[in-house]
């Protein structure tokens, strides 16, 4: 706890006050666990009969399915984002207007757009412009192209956190522009973003879940739904496991985005990083100024 | 565009359903985020363990989950509510734990040096609060706040894969209905866009008061 400089170092009058509240909210605690699991229990959730399917090995194989189709899109859209993004932040830092200036209207559209609404508007567009792809692509585009925004911007603030001896630098060498962004800025923008970009995977993860909208691609959460409707006693079980491992995996991406933080932060001092949905915005406009 | 006009009232009424899950879901989810926060930063450690683990839970569950198994399965232990007020639950319920750890971050800021100056000062810990911490932490945490609430705009788009009429799932339907996606949804999406970039400016006029303030 970092914060535990707010209060001060308690006197035996406030310490057995203390001791007293932490009984008292343990003793909350223990209750509301209490009410949870007989509400649970009341409604037969921990039935064996609930629980039965789950001793068969093709209802995990479903749901593990459902589990890599979500890490299938989210990993396709995250290196399309990728590989839109950094073209997106180039453009955002140009000095010409007319491709500056493009860039910036479709970074704010598409981080403006709900997620759902795009895949929407994606899902039916689309086909009706002659372009018949399956629901995975429907998926990664709108996944893509709302992450591309958030990645432009990362790279451009990336970019524009660097010092500015190393385009100084480059350009005193003779490199060109494109060489120059190529080979020495945006490399260095990349690495100073890394936990951003994990944390932006994190994101991109959390949105493929909204497949569940379109019906053709069976996500987690729509293979544990559609579990629930052969198994009619099992689909909060089945949905409660789907939140489980989303949760997991969330855990262990936000963990790796941290341990990549606090390594290049010894590796150069305390550097501006983003670290989550809301701090990747922020970073931005905090580098940005 | 005359296609438009028998959903006039359907679109009225999704933008007032869109408008009530921002509203509520802002003022449930910063009285609740307050008080997470406020365990968080507590002397007592079952709050502090209570706080994490509920953050730990509610922000690593997609919200899509969580509105999903709120809506389809939660009735099956006999806790049903209508659709709408379901939907500000989950709301407030993903975001409380963004606002929170805001907050906490912004209560962060504050030196340590000045809380040991106020208290030898003699101030007692309201008065540090009121006077020293609070100023401080609100003043950092304008512009992440705004991220928080535009985020909150973003994903009541959400409580349309539980079928509330909101804008998203107003503009699906009649788009759907009359065949007319590209101008349908992407007017919807302008809609979006256009509270969005109101939002933003005005987050950053407030932040450049609070600056002043400073």
């Amino acid at each position: 706890m970092s914060t535990t400089t707010l209060f001060e170092e308690p006197g035996p009058r406030a310490r057995r006050r203390n001791r007293a509240l932490e009984v008292a909210s343990w003793l909350i605690a223990a209750g509301a666990a209490y009410l949870v699991i007989r509400t649970l229990n009341k409604s037969g959730a921990f039935d064996a009969a609930a629980w039965q399917p789950f001793a068969q090995w093709g209802v995990w194989k479903q749901l593990g399915l459902g589990l890599l189709n979500n890490l299938r899109a989210a990993v396709v859209g995250m290196l399309l984002s990728m590989f839109f993004g950094c073209f997106l932040g180039w453009g955002l830092l140009s000095k010409r207007k007319i491709v500056r200036n493009p860039c910036r209207v479709f970074t704010d559209i598409f981080n403006g757009v709900p997620i759902l609404l795009l895949l929407f508007f994606i899902s039916l567009v689309l086909p009706s412009w002659g372009l018949p792809l399956s629901d995975f692509w429907f998926l990664v585009i709108a996944l893509s192209l709302y992450s591309s925004a958030v990645v432009g911007d990362l790279v451009r603030a990336g970019v524009l956190a660097l010092p500015r001896g190393e385009s100084e630098a480059a350009a005193a060498l003779g490199f060109s522009e494109i060489q120059s962004m190529w080979l020495i800025l945006l490399p260095q923008a990349l690495r100073l973003m890394s936990p951003a970009l994990v944390s932006q995977m994190v994101i991109v993860f959390k949105g493929t879940t909204l497949a569940f909208v379109l019906g053709g691609y069976f996500d987690l959460l729509r293979s544990a739904t559609v579990l629930g409707a052969y198994y009619s006693r099992s689909l909060l079980q089945a949905q409660v496991i789907a939140a489980i491992a989303f949760m997991l995996i969330n855990i262990v991406l936000s963990q790796i985005a941290s341990a990549i933080d606090r390594k290049e932060k010894q590796r150069y001092g305390a550097q501006p990083v983003a670290l989550d949905e809301l701090d990747t915005n922020r970073a931005a406009t905090l580098l940005a100024r | 565009m005359s296609f438009l006009l028998p959903h006039l009232g359907e679109f009225a009424w999704g933008i007032a359903f869109t408008i009530g899950l921002v509203v509520l879901g802002w003022l449930g989810a910063m009285i609740l985020g307050s008080v997470l926060a406020i365990m968080r930063v507590s002397p007592i450690r079952a709050a502090r363990i209570a706080a994490a683990a509920y953050i730990l839970v509610f922000r690593n569950i997609p919200i899509p989950v969580q509105m999903v198994l709120f809506v389809f399965g939660f009735p099956l232990l006999g806790i049903v509510f209508p659709l709408f007020p379901s939907a500000v639950i989950v709301l407030i319920a993903y975001h409380a734990s963004f606002v929170c750890e805001t907050l906490r971050s912004g209560l962060n800021t504050v030196a340590a040096g000045e809380l040991e100056a106020i208290r030898t000062l003699g101030f007692t810990p309201f008065g540090t609060m009121r006077h020293l911490v609070l100023p401080q932490a609100f003043a950092a945490v304008v512009q992440p706040m705004g991220n928080v609430l535009i985020l909150l705009v973003k994903n009541t788009s959400v409580a349309a894969i539980v079928g509330v009429a909101e804008l998203t799932f107003t503009a699906d339907k009649v788009a759907i209905e009359e065949v007319q996606a590209f101008i349908v949804l992407g007017g919807a999406a302008l809609a979006y866009v256009v509270i969005c970039i109101v939002l933003k400016r005005f987050v950053s006029l407030l932040e450049r008061r609070v600056a002043f303030s400073k």
